[in-house]
């Protein structure tokens, strides 16, 4: 398949066991298979949208995807290219791939044009002129263009994380994996970062989104995954979820999330 | 009481004296701070012979006096290794080894508070684990040792007393010989001690101007808050 972008197939990931790596080691003293053979088949142009409880290991998965955690089974495709097989310049593939993260995770010592010029300098390899245009070009692609010479502790949230969108999309990838891109956000901030999520949609960037937004799923997913206890239970369009999902834990998950939502609003 | 400054002689020596106190600090801290770098990335992730080598290392040279391993290394390092070398060059580095084992702890702790959610972000965009270090942990680290890095150079520079136990002539060799001479015990060691003081003070002064302005803007207040 030429127009598969990534592909995950038997994925497998545990927490609380002996895992030496320093970066992902947590505090977690009990396992937890956040990822249990999870398969997932993503091409170009697609949007698709994994929601379901908090703690189910979503995130886990995503950061499988990207191979910031390595999976302890299984295997991940990028175009062609298996990333779980040993000796694959995994820095290489990163750079293909773009990553929004739930806490943004802005380089705190660099402007947001800094932050997103980086990769472009170091990765890229580009020259200087250049990688600053194609950082400007990415501010102004997600409307931070008043701001882009200002720290990231003087942003908002809300400019704060598009300005993480502009640091992902700026590369180009192939793909763009948001890990809750508005969760951490004020309730009145979402609304500027769902607009720059839609307005990727509509230029057909290809986005794995986990989130929790309901009415934009509606609107741009192609497809929704509800993931719990480490494992996909349901996908389908959209419309299957909100009008009658398959599975009984996905109608429960639904109806409390659609009732909580028009509460909030 | 303070005519002895006018003597050439004596003025040359506190001035050599004083050349030699600075010299040999300034190279320490910056050679510390290059080798306890390595060292702390070492440490974080190093396999555990690795570690453990580390660990012998600074437990060394932050354990055992200052004096000792600058005597052992002047006069017993180059008769074991059966060759000849400056005094001066064994001194040098010296210092710096010692900084280093100091500075090593400034620099992990600095940098295990930065490496988590950037090393993550730095990953995630294509750096390689060194690229990220070099441009996006490192920079912030030694933002955060600054004053740490300031207190070592403080302390290192009072050290340098210690240099006339190898034959050479640091500002407090150079009280030492003057005052031998003269007699002038008090006034001797008040000009010497003025002379630390006025020099550390500067210095100082100027590292926490550098503190001031590297500071990353916006992240105070968002400390407080």
């Amino acid at each position: 398949m030429a127009d598969l972008v990534m592909e995950a197939k038997h994925v497998y990931k545990t927490y609380g066991k002996s895992n030496k790596k320093a970066d992902t080691s947590t505090a977690l003293k009990t396992q937890v298979e956040a990822v249990k053979d999870v398969s997932l088949q993503i091409r170009k142009g697609d949007i698709k949208l994994i929601f379901g409880p908090s703690g189910s290991g979503k995130s886990t998965f995503l950061r499988c995807l990207a191979m910031l955690d390595i999976p302890d089974k299984g295997e991940i495709y990028l175009g062609d290219e298996c990333l779980t097989k040993p000796g694959v310049d995994l820095n290489k593939a990163r750079a293909r791939i773009g990553f929004v993260f739930q806490h943004i995770y802005l380089f705190r010592h660099l402007t947001a044009l800094g932050n997103v010029e980086l990769a472009l300098r170091q990765v890229l390899k580009l020259p200087k002129e250049e990688a600053r245009k194609r950082a400007l070009d990415a501010l102004t692609e997600v409307k931070v263009t008043d701001c882009v010479n200002k720290y990231p502790a003087q942003l908002s949230g809300g400019q704060a994380q598009r300005v993480g969108i502009a640091r992902a999309l700026a590369r180009n990838p192939d793909i763009i994996l948001l890990d809750e891109p508005t969760s951490a956000l004020d309730p009145e901030l979402t609304g500027e970062v769902i607009d720059t999520l839609r307005d990727l949609a509509k230029e057909g960037t290809t986005m794995l989104i986990v989130s929790h937004e309901m009415p934009f799923a509606r609107e741009v997913a192609e497809e929704m995954i509800f993931y719990d206890e480490g494992t996909i239970i349901e996908t389908g369009p959209p419309l299957q979820f909100f009008n009658a999902p398959n599975t009984d834990r996905a109608r429960k998950f639904m109806t409390r999330i659609i009732n909580r939502t028009t509460r909030e609003y | 009481m303070f005519d002895f400054l006018l003597n050439p002689v004596y003025s040359t020596w506190i001035l050599e004296g004083l050349l030699l106190t600075i010299e040999i600090t300034l190279f320490g801290v910056m050679f510390g701070l290059a080798l306890g770098t390595l060292l702390a990335i070492g440490d974080i992730y190093g396999k555990k012979p690795i570690k453990a080598a580390i660990a012998v290392y600074v437990e060394f040279f932050r354990g055992s006096p200052l004096f000792v391993q600058l005597f052992l290394a002047v006069y017993t390092v180059p008769a074991i290794l059966n060759v000849q070398i400056d005094h001066y060059v064994l001194a040098f580095l010296v210092f710096g080894l010692n900084s280093a084992g100091y500075q090593k702890g400034y620099v992990k702790g600095a940098v295990e508070t930065i490496l988590g959610d950037q090393m993550q972000a730095g990953l995630s965009t294509g750096m390689s684990k060194l690229q990220t270090l070099r441009h996006v942990i490192l920079p912030q680290a030694y933002r955060i040792v600054i004053p740490a890095w300031t207190n070592e150079f403080c302390s290192l520079t009072k050290s340098t007393a210690t240099l006339a136990y190898a034959g050479l002539s640091d500002l407090i060799s150079a009280g030492i010989s003057i005052k031998g001479i003269t007699y002038q015990i008090i006034p001797v060691w008040l000009v010497i001690g003025a002379i630390y003081l006025i020099w550390i003070t500067s210095f100082s002064k100027l590292m926490d101007v550098i503190y001031e302005k590297k500071k990353i803007p916006g992240l105070e207040l968002m400390m407080q808050s």
